[in-house]
């Protein structure tokens, strides 16, 4: 059972990190350092106040979609992934690792969508609700790029189109088991009656099916509003949101004791997602010694984490959408309406090898197991400043201490004994402890051989 | 050391019967296993002993599983173009009997695949109807999930029935690894159906070329130890790590030589998707990668046809056309890949979809998710120009409006173990929790039972690794107090290893040390009775 009691004790440099993880794409020790003594309440509540610059849209978004070709289309999704890893590189929001919880919940791919216009309303509005996930259950409906992809928008009376309604209930509310085929076939019926105007979808009462419909045990004249009302109705849809926010926040396979526990808090808080996250934040259970690393990175956390911790936000992002293509999670392209699997799926013997290739080459100022450097979209080269990251930290000038420090910062559970002297040995490379200078040359290659021993190691993709 | 209090009120058990029990008491029974012999050395080692020349024969089979994801319209694939009703309820998208390509009187192929059509009427290809399973559920997750780990479907299971398969190969996987991986999956992704207890059973990339250069890319620095945690969630996901790293690292470069002794394909595979994955799997296979099962996906749920499934003005043209027309193209190639390189006999292949769809169209030119649909198997030894199961019954359906189970797709899995692969009825029962041979159809030229070697198949209940390189553990079913004993023989016939078995608890274990790689027989010893096994060193 999960202890969802207020955990009051300060945040240790560990603790600090730990809930950095979890809640932010940038676990930098200075972010964490500065949270370092407060208690979990007053961190968490820093964390979700500090004030988040504006995002505005592409100005092509604002304008009619006129979308006539492939080519079109594919630079714009490329303008797309750009603006949108823009953002995350230079925010240590926790909305934006929210935002991927809603986006991986409420997916829509772009391929499918084909209007990049409507992807970036999507994403707004996935932006602007981020802490309710009521007002994104009822958003979601008529959301443009939702209705392309899930037929809303070609879906008729008479002959309605289950596609929406089926993985309504399956994936974006209650999850297989706590609905019936029927409940799909008659909320499929309560879903027409949408189309697509220009960059928003609009509902025409005309042309909804408002007959007497049964779902979920309630018999009326239903229309859509009723059936997301009465599906945020139900017990398993506090359960199904628990258990997303549990497997995002804290455990890859939460118990149902804890799955009950967090959705009640969801219930009483009306869905409010910042209440729920706080309390569940700010808890023994997540503080848990025993549940650090638990949580397999995604290639978004992975690739802005490292470029974030090594000081290298500017690295093109481009390049950065390519790297996660290549570990299977393409921005805005999911491969299937479930989302990205997540967890031991993104972990094959194809992507686990590009993961460490992608973190070595970084460290070098290098791309993906290759020799072509590293650059920002403008093509300047960008290296990582690895001394820099080292003199951050404590005792820089200690071979021993650095080797731990490095490895605190880096890793989310400590380092054993035998770990450490294998790491202090690829440092000094041949030299002894007391040469280790952190300000001579030769420290350079050194400390690049300590990182990248670091991020070869299986622990460096647990958070 | 168990006690034998049992045996000693039971007589008969110590009683030395033959000398094999049945495998009811839990056995997997292990007779065919992955080596590569040509007909020359099957000749010259198994003299005049039939038995032995069949097993031998049948040792290398390879089965390639191709998943149309997203749900495949089976109506429109193999189109009932006699029954009014299938017109009556799609006036959009049916598609013209005049159009289909003939199968018989009553059914026809969807005009885009001419591939599937020749392999059909050179007797290569099977239709099998009406595929589902029991309360069929429509959602395309839970559907795949119930596909790949072949249970029940209100159970959810965690190990695929492929997985579960591939650890009777190699019970000690992935802490023994075999010289060759046992599965392989072209894509990025690790399917489900390959999980074993332990963790992947096979291997995935996308490209050999480029899954050597990512393992073998890494700079010089060494490698950090693992730290020994498996008790916290921390401790288990960097040990599913390691494994996975390990098998990477040793079978990038086997992967690597298999490609490069392929050469050119003799035929020009489509420049499809699955076109160029079975591109991979036949210049793998040509090569001499002795993998059991190659695995194949579309990459998203593109099967998943709600909407514009066929053009509007042209029933035949679209979305579910050019799916189809790219795998019937993609797997003629392969298959005349395969009989161009002498492989075709070793080689099958199967389709699967994680339900048919509705025999109502919807209001948008398309079709929501329905339940029973058609499978195929393809291969020279597939008995095939026929169609398994009666056409699809309009009239009769569920209480949704959709169509009944012909088969359990367990029963085609049972024909892919039973058949195709040879396993042990009372292990394919255990892989599949539950008896469907007597269900299964006949889909495959089995010479494993032909021969009827009942007693060698039932003797041997593991034997792994396998390819071995130091040693091989045997598990045999004899039973308790026999003296058995185990003895290698290379291809020439000479003896190269023998042990006794352990009477108490049946196994037995053969030092391999100093042995070159290559297929040896295995062979159990028990008073006069013999039975035989082979496995293969690699090294």
């Amino acid at each position: 059972m999960a202890d969802l009691r207020q955990r009051s004790a300060v945040l240790t440099l560990e603790d600090a990190l730990h809930l950095l993880r979890r809640t932010t794409l940038h676990p930098t020790y200075a972010r964490a350092a500065a949270l370092v003594g407060k208690t979990p309440a007053a961190a968490v509540t820093a964390l979700f106040d500090a004030p988040e610059a504006p995002f505005p849209s592409p100005s092509w978004a604002s304008q009619t979609p006129n979308i006539t070709n492939f080519n079109d289309a594919y630079r714009l999704w490329v303008e797309l992934q750009v603006w949108w890893l823009d953002r995350v590189m230079a925010s240590p929001s926790p909305r934006e690792r929210l935002i991927m919880l809603w986006h991986n919940t409420f997916t829509s791919d772009y391929l499918n969508v084909y209007i990049a216009h409507w992807m970036v309303g999507q994403h707004q509005m996935l932006r602007a609700n981020a802490y309710s996930y009521a007002d994104i259950a009822s958003k979601i409906v008529g959301d443009a790029a939702m209705l392309r992809y899930l037929n809303g928008d070609q879906s008729v009376k008479g002959r309605a189109n289950e596609n929406f309604a089926r993985e309504w209930f399956e994936l974006f509310s209650l999850g297989v088991g706590n609905y019936t085929e029927r409940d799909v076939l008659e909320a499929a019926r309560a879903f027409t009656g949408w189309r697509i105007t220009g960059l928003t979808g609009s509902y025409n009462r005309q042309l909804a099916d408002l007959g007497e419909k049964t779902i979920l045990g309630q018999t009326g004249n239903w229309e859509w509003q009723d059936v997301i009302r009465i599906t945020l109705e139900q017990p398993a849809c506090n359960r199904f949101v628990a258990r997303k926010l549990l497997r995002n926040y804290v455990e890859p396979d939460p118990s149902p004791e804890s799955i009950d526990a967090v959705g009640a808090l969801l219930k009483t808080a009306n869905y409010n997602i910042r209440t729920v996250l706080t309390a569940l934040l700010t808890s023994e259970y997540f503080f848990d010694a025993k549940l650090r690393g638990a949580l397999i990175k995604s290639p978004l956390e992975l690739v802005v984490g490292l470029s974030s911790m090594l000081g290298a936000t500017s690295v093109s992002r481009v390049y950065t959408g390519q790297v996660m293509a290549r570990l299977t999670q393409e921005p805005f392209y999911p491969p299937t309406v479930e989302g990205w699997k997540g967890h031991h799926a993104w972990i094959t013997s194809s992507t686990f090898p590009q993961r460490q290739r992608f973190g070595e080459s970084f460290v070098d100022g290098r791309q993906i197991g290759s020799s072509s450097k590293l650059t920002d979209d403008a093509g300047k080269a960008v290296v990582p400043d690895v001394i820099a990251f080292l003199k951050q930290l404590p005792d820089a000038n200690d071979a021993e201490k650095i080797v731990t420090n490095v490895a605190a910062v880096l890793l989310p559970m400590p380092i054993t004994k035998q770990q450490h002297e294998v790491l202090l040995e690829i440092m000094l490379a041949g030299a002894q402890k007391y040469e280790w200078d952190v300000n001579a040359p030769s420290a350079v290659q050194r400390a690049r051989f300590l990182i990248q021993a670091i991020v070869r190691m299986p622990e460096f993709q647990l958070m | 050391m168990k006690t034998s209090s049992n045996n000693e009120q039971n007589p008969n058990r110590m009683h030395r019967r033959s000398f094999l029990r049945t495998a009811a008491g839990g056995g997997m029974a292990v007779a065919t296993l992955p080596t590569l012999i040509d007909s020359f050395s099957i000749q010259a080692l198994a003299g005049g002993d039939p038995r032995l020349h069949q097993l031998l024969e049948d040792q290398d089979r390879v089965l390639v599983l191709i998943q149309m994801a997203g749900g495949n319209d089976g109506l429109n694939t193999v189109v009932p173009h006699s029954d009014p009703l299938y017109y009556e309820r799609r006036p959009t998208i049916a598609i013209p009997k005049s159009k289909t390509l003939r199968i018989n009187d009553t059914l026809g192929w969807h005009p885009a695949m001419t591939g599937f059509r020749s392999l059909y009427d050179e007797g290569k290809l099977a239709i099998v109807q009406g595929v589902t399973y029991p309360n069929p559920d429509r959602s395309h997750f839970r559907g795949t999930d119930i596909w790949l780990t072949a249970t029940d479907a209100d159970v959810m299971g965690s190990t695929g029935w492929v997985g579960r398969y591939l650890q009777t190969l190699a019970p000690s996987y992935p802490t023994e690894l075999p010289a060759h991986p046992l599965a392989v999956q072209i894509g990025n992704a690790t399917s489900l159906g390959l999980l074993g207890s332990a963790g992947p059973m096979g291997i995935s990339f996308r490209d050999p070329d480029e899954f050597y250069r990512l393992v073998n890319g890494g700079g010089g620095a060494g490698e950090v130890p693992s730290s020994d945690q498996s008790d916290t969630p921390a401790g288990r996901e960097v040990m599913f790590m390691r494994n996975i790293a390990r098998s990477a690292d040793v079978y990038a470069s086997v992967v690597k030589d298999a490609n490069d002794k392929s050469g050119t394909p003799s035929v020009t595979f489509p420049t499809t998707d699955i076109g160029a994955k079975l591109k991979v799997v036949s210049q793998l296979i040509s090569g001499g990668l002795r993998s059991r099962i190659f695995l194949i996906s579309w990459a998203n749920n593109n099967f998943d046809t709600h909407a514009s499934q066929t053009s509007t003005d042209d029933a035949t043209l679209g979305t579910h056309a050019n799916l189809l027309r790219e795998l019937s193209d993609a797997v003629q190639a392969f298959m005349q890949e395969m009989k161009n390189r002498g492989q075709d006999q070793r080689v099958a292949g199967m389709t699967f979809s994680e339900f048919g769809r509705r025999v109502y169209e919807n209001g948008s030119v398309g079709t929501d998710h329905g339940t029973a649909a058609p499978l195929f198997a393809f291969g020279a030894q597939v008995n095939g120009g026929k169609v398994y199961g009666a056409n699809p019954d309009l009239v009769n359906l569920d209480p949704i409006g959709d169509m009944l189970m012909q088969y359990d797709y367990r029963d085609v899995y049972s024909s892919v173990l039973l058949q195709w692969f040879g396993v042990a009825a009372s292990a394919a029962q255990q892989l599949l929790y539950r008896d469907f041979s007597s269900r299964a159809p006949g889909l495959f030229r089995s010479k494993p039972t032909s021969v009827d070697d009942t007693a060698s198949r039932e003797a041997f209940i593991s034997v792994g690794p396998n390819p071995a390189t130091d040693f091989v553990v045997v598990r045999v079913n004899v039973d308790q107090h026999a003296d058995a004993h185990l003895v290698l023989t290379d291809l020439r016939g000479g003896p190269k290893a023998t042990t006794p078995v352990d009477s108490w608890t049946g196994v037995g274990r053969l030092d391999l040390q100093g042995l070159p790689s290559g297929t040896y027989i295995l062979s159990l010893h028990v008073g006069r009775a013999i039975a035989h096994t082979t496995i293969q060193i690699a090294r």
